[in-house]
């Protein structure tokens, strides 16, 4: 592999980890919360569609942007509603969530896009940073990435730091832990997790927006293909720390990208095996080969006040 | 506690209404039905037309109804399986993967052994037995992973379904494996036909595709409904999964429970991935699967643990399913509006149980 193969392979690693990125950041605040969201995969399909159709009917792309991630806002508030309101099984409400957002996305797609299906919509230009970008060889195949994947990297640094430093971090964290100590202490644990699964539903929806506008440019049925709960896999492998969710991130989306990489370099290895590989380490992760899973200690557990 | 000092009266016929499990279930399954109509109605497709096609597909035929029943047949399996596990409050979400693994496992079996060549039932029945042990196994390792190092079986589970899936997939690519021998660039990634002898004996001649699948499952819903309502064992797991520490107490090996709950539940996947094999497919393929997993948690979850639950919300999944496959391929309905339809019903139920738990609780 030369040089320039490998810029170009990390680039497209980049670019396949940025979705897995939106997605698990958000995903690493719900359940630092104590609520496991499993409706990412939902929520990003949900985004992905509302950000085609806001760039077909507007012909820009941050039009659609904003109808992705308005489209989201009621699909977070049902999911927090039934998870923390009605304290329902998060499995459950999440795994229903996901299903009603293929099923809505799929029939909305068939009646708005019909005849239009192949018609490619306005997507996100790239960006080419200053200095990075100037690096020979390496520099462009690497550094010219659509714009929100620069968001994608903000995103998480400022969460990764609000989550260690901040008062609400410590509040969002606390929830988490100890929900009956965290509600004695005057943290409304219900506000807390209302925001929190808010939160994971806004990351979700820029990274469904980033699957259709980002890449592609139009939408297709079920086009999250599994990158939702590839999100929650890289929270699950990284063991609810954020740079390790990361490196998960990073790590799925080489695995990925060595799909398109192998064959032309005469490289032989089961497609199916790179796909599933995600899976495999993650289980891996939970079955405490590589030390002990320590999930947020309220993980999944309703808050019942006063009982 | 307090609400009945406040309200002296005996409870309002809407509690009691509400009360009743099946009653919430019904309506549930109604209110997410007329969503469905509705949106029928504003696609513009004529709602005659719509509930025509809809019936012709599910109950319209000998051949309809009996592709309806084998459907549900696979369903109620795997919703079997779960109140099995869910009775010692496990969660078993890996029916998909537990199909994928039953389909490989009987796939596997009926081609490259010399099975056909046993008597009549040996020949189906040893190919259907692979597939449950490997369920079984595929559902007995989230037990496992739950009492050694605490792995939660939803995570397990989950993650073992995308294993498998991807497992399925990559067996019918590789000629190595599972596909049938390349004779041209055009061999479809599949297996080659399972041998007759390997095939479900079909129950009745004149109904069409019918299958003993269905004498199976009845067979397996009492045998699960006497489990977990009339012996020890039912309250045993119900004790081991209210209350790890207190059964333990009680002498009751919590570890032995939580592994045969999981392996029960996935060997049940595993079963369905066999009849639906044997049974209606007899190739394996990418897309095996076909949500049937996901399809059999929701009848799971709907049952709320009684197997004629499971056995009738199957059968009216099983009829939805062939009724929307059927509107879209003659009144151009999308069968999205299925899927939303079971999103709906998913939500619903798994929200009732808030008004179910606190109407309890003022009992």
């Amino acid at each position: 592999m030369t040089l320039e193969q490998f810029a170009v392979f990390v680039g497209s690693s980049l670019r396949l980890a940025t979705p897995l990125l939106f997605g698990a950041t958000g995903e690493i605040v719900s359940e630092k919360a104590g609520v496991l969201n499993m409706s990412v995969e939902g929520m990003m399909l949900t985004a992905a569609f509302g950000g085609a159709y806001g760039s077909l009917v507007s012909g820009s792309a941050a039009v659609g942007l904003v109808i992705g991630i308005v489209s989201v806002v009621p699909v977070a508030l049902l999911q927090a509603f039934l998870s923390n309101t009605l304290r329902v099984n998060q499995i459950v409400s999440g795994i229903g969530i996901n299903i009603l957002a293929l099923g809505a996305t799929t029939l909305a797609y068939r009646e708005i896009f019909g005849a239009r299906s192949s018609q490619l919509v306005d997507g996100f230009s790239t960006w080419v940073p200053p200095l990075l970008g100037q690096i020979p060889v390496i520099g462009r195949p690497i550094f010219e990435q659509v714009w929100i994947f620069y968001l994608a990297v903000a995103l998480f640094v400022l969460v990764a730091l609000g989550l260690k430093y901040t008062a609400l971090g410590l509040a969002l964290r606390a929830v988490g832990v100890d929900p009956k100590a965290a509600n004695h202490a005057g943290i409304s644990v219900t506000l807390v997790r209302y925001g929190a699964v808010t939160f994971a539903g806004l990351c979700s929806a820029l990274g469904g927006v980033f699957i259709s506008l980002g890449n592609i440019h139009t939408f297709t049925e079920g086009m999250t293909s599994g990158a939702g709960y590839l999100a929650i896999t890289a929270v699950i492998f990284g063991n609810w720390r954020v740079w390790r969710m990361v490196g998960a991130c990073l790590l799925f989306g080489a695995a990925t990208a060595l799909q398109f990489q192998l064959s032309p370099l005469g490289i032989e290895v089961p497609t199916a095996f790179l796909i599933m590989l995600p899976y495999v380490l993650a289980f891996v992760a939970v079955t405490g080969l590589v030390g002990r899973q320590t999930p947020p200690a309220a993980l999944t557990l309703p808050f019942h006040a006063g009982k | 506690m307090s609400a009945n000092a406040i309200s002296p009266a005996g409870p309002s016929m809407w509690q009691s209404l509400i009360r009743n499990e099946i009653a919430v279930a019904f309506a549930a399954v109604l209110g997410a039905l007329i969503v469905g109509l509705l949106l029928i109605v504003m696609i513009g497709v004529p709602l005659s037309d719509a509930i025509g096609a809809f019936l012709d597909g599910a109950v319209g035929s000998g051949y309809a109804i009996a592709a309806s029943i084998n459907r549900a047949a696979v369903f109620a399996a795997v919703g079997l399986g779960f109140i099995f596990a869910n009775q010692a409050n496990l969660t078993n979400v890996g029916g998909e993967g537990q199909i994928a693994m039953g389909g490989i496992a009987a796939a596997a079996v009926a081609l490259k052994t010399p099975v056909a060549d046993l008597p009549v039932g040996l020949a189906f029945m040893v190919p259907m037995l692979a597939a449950v042990i490997a369920g079984a196994v595929w559902g007995g390792i989230c037990g496992v992973l739950k009492v050694k190092v605490g792995t939660n079986e939803v995570i397990s589970s989950l993650l073992l379904t995308f294993i498998g899936i991807w497992l399925l997939y990559w067996s019918v690519q590789s000629t190595d494996l599972l596909r049938q021998p390349m004779t041209n660039t055009a061999t479809l990634p599949e297996t080659l036909e399972i041998p007759d002898a390997t095939k479900l004996p079909a129950l009745l001649d004149v109904a069409g595709p019918l299958n003993i699948g269905l004498v199976f499952v009845v067979f397996l819903a009492v045998i699960i409904q006497l489990a977990l309502h009339q012996g020890v064992l039912g309250l045993r797991l119900r004790a081991a999964g209210l209350n790890e520490l207190a059964s333990r107490r009680a002498g009751i090996p919590y570890d032995r429970y939580v592994v045969l709950a999981m392996a029960v539940a996935g060997g049940f996947g595993g079963f369905a991935g066999a009849i639906m094999l044997q049974g209606d497919q007899y190739v394996l393929k990418d897309g095996f699967t076909s949500g049937y997993g996901f399809d059999g948690l929701v009848v799971g979850l709907l049952a709320r643990g009684s197997s004629i639950g499971v056995v009738l919300g199957a059968l009216f999944f099983g009829f939805l399913r062939s009724g929307g496959i059927n509107m879209e391929m003659t009144a151009q309905v999308p069968s999205a509006v299925v899927v939303i339809i079971q999103g709906l019903v998913i939500i619903a139920i798994a929200a009732s149980g808030y008004w179910l738990s606190r109407n309890e609780g003022k009992r």
